[in-house]
C-alpha cells in the first residue's frame, strides 16, 4: 500500500528567521542542483515565506550571488 | 519624502586593487549627490561571481545604508548605470540601519582598518558560501526524521549565519 500523506518537512527557516537575499547559507539550500527554487513541498514554508524566499534569491541572482543555472 | 534604503553595489576588482578608497568615496559621492545622507558604508564580502559579468568572473560587495530622497531614485538609478565601477547594483527601502551594520561600518572606517587582499587573479570557483569554511550537504533531509532531532538542527544555521556576518 502506497502511504497517502507524505510527512510535511520542518520549515527551512524558523519564524524569526529573516529570508533576505545577502543570508546565502538558507538561501543556497533552498536551490537544487541544477539552480531552480526548491518547492513549498520540499521548504516546509507557508506561502507568504515561500514568496519572502522566491523574492530573496532572485534578488541574490541579480547581484551573482546566486546562479541562474547550474 | 525621504526614506532610508538599503544598497548592495558590486565593484570593479581592478578598482578596489588600485584604491578602495577612492572607490568608496565614488559611491558615497553618488549618493550623497542626489540628496541622500549615508548612514554606513562597508565592504560586504568579495567573492567569485555566480556568473560572468562584464568579463569579471570575481568582485567586490559594498553594502550602504542612506537616507534618500524617494524622488531621486530614478536620477541615482541612472547614474549608477553608467557608472563603469559599478557592475551591479540593489537598492531596497529599508526599515533602519542595523545596528551591527553601524558597528562593522565604524571599525572599516577606523585608521587602522587594513583591506583584505583582493587577490590578483580574476580566478575562483564559485560556491554560494565563501569566505566560510564550506560544508556542502545538499538535499539530505527528506524529513522523516522525529522532529526533536530537526529543531536542533533548525538551530545550526542561524548560529552559522552569526558567524559568518561576524567574519565579513
Amino acid at each position: 500500500m502506497k502511504s497517502r500523506h507524505q510527512k510535511k518537512p520542518a520549515p527551512i527557516a524558523g519564524k524569526d528567521e529573516a529570508i533576505d537575499y545577502k543570508n546565502l547559507e538558507l538561501l543556497a539550500k533552498c536551490l537544487s542542483s541544477q539552480g531552480q527554487i526548491v518547492s513549498r513541498r520540499r521548504t516546509g514554508l507557508n506561502t507568504q515565506r515561500q514568496r519572502e524566499l522566491k523574492q530573496a534569491i532572485k534578488r541574490a541572482r541579480h547581484m551573482a550571488l546566486l546562479p541562474f543555472v547550474g | 519624502m525621504t526614506y532610508t534604503y538599503e544598497g548592495m553595489f558590486l565593484v570593479d576588482n581592478d578598482l578596489v586593487r588600485a584604491d578602495w578608497a577612492a572607490v568608496k568615496s565614488l559611491v558615497t559621492g553618488l549618493l550623497e549627490k542626489h540628496g541622500g545622507t549615508v548612514r554606513s558604508v562597508r565592504r560586504w564580502d568579495e567573492r567569485a561571481l555566480a556568473y560572468p559579468i562584464k568579463g569579471r568572473r570575481r568582485g567586490t560587495y559594498m553594502l550602504a545604508y542612506a537616507d534618500l530622497p524617494g524622488e531621486s531614485m530614478e536620477a541615482l538609478k541612472r547614474d549608477l548605470e553608467i557608472t563603469d565601477a559599478v557592475l551591479r547594483y540593489l537598492i531596497l527601502r529599508a526599515d533602519e540601519v542595523p545596528a551591527e551594520e553601524q558597528e562593522l561600518a565604524q571599525v572599516e572606517s577606523s585608521a587602522d582598518f587594513e583591506l583584505p587582499a583582493v587577490p590578483d587573479d580574476d580566478e575562483g570557483e564559485y560556491a554560494p558560501v565563501q569566505n566560510v569554511e564550506a560544508t556542502e550537504d545538499e538535499e539530505s533531509e527528506e524529513g522523516e526524521d522525529a522532529s526533536g532531532e530537526e529543531s536542533k538542527k533548525k538551530e545550526e544555521p542561524v548560529e552559522a549565519a552569526a558567524a559568518s556576518e561576524e567574519s565579513n
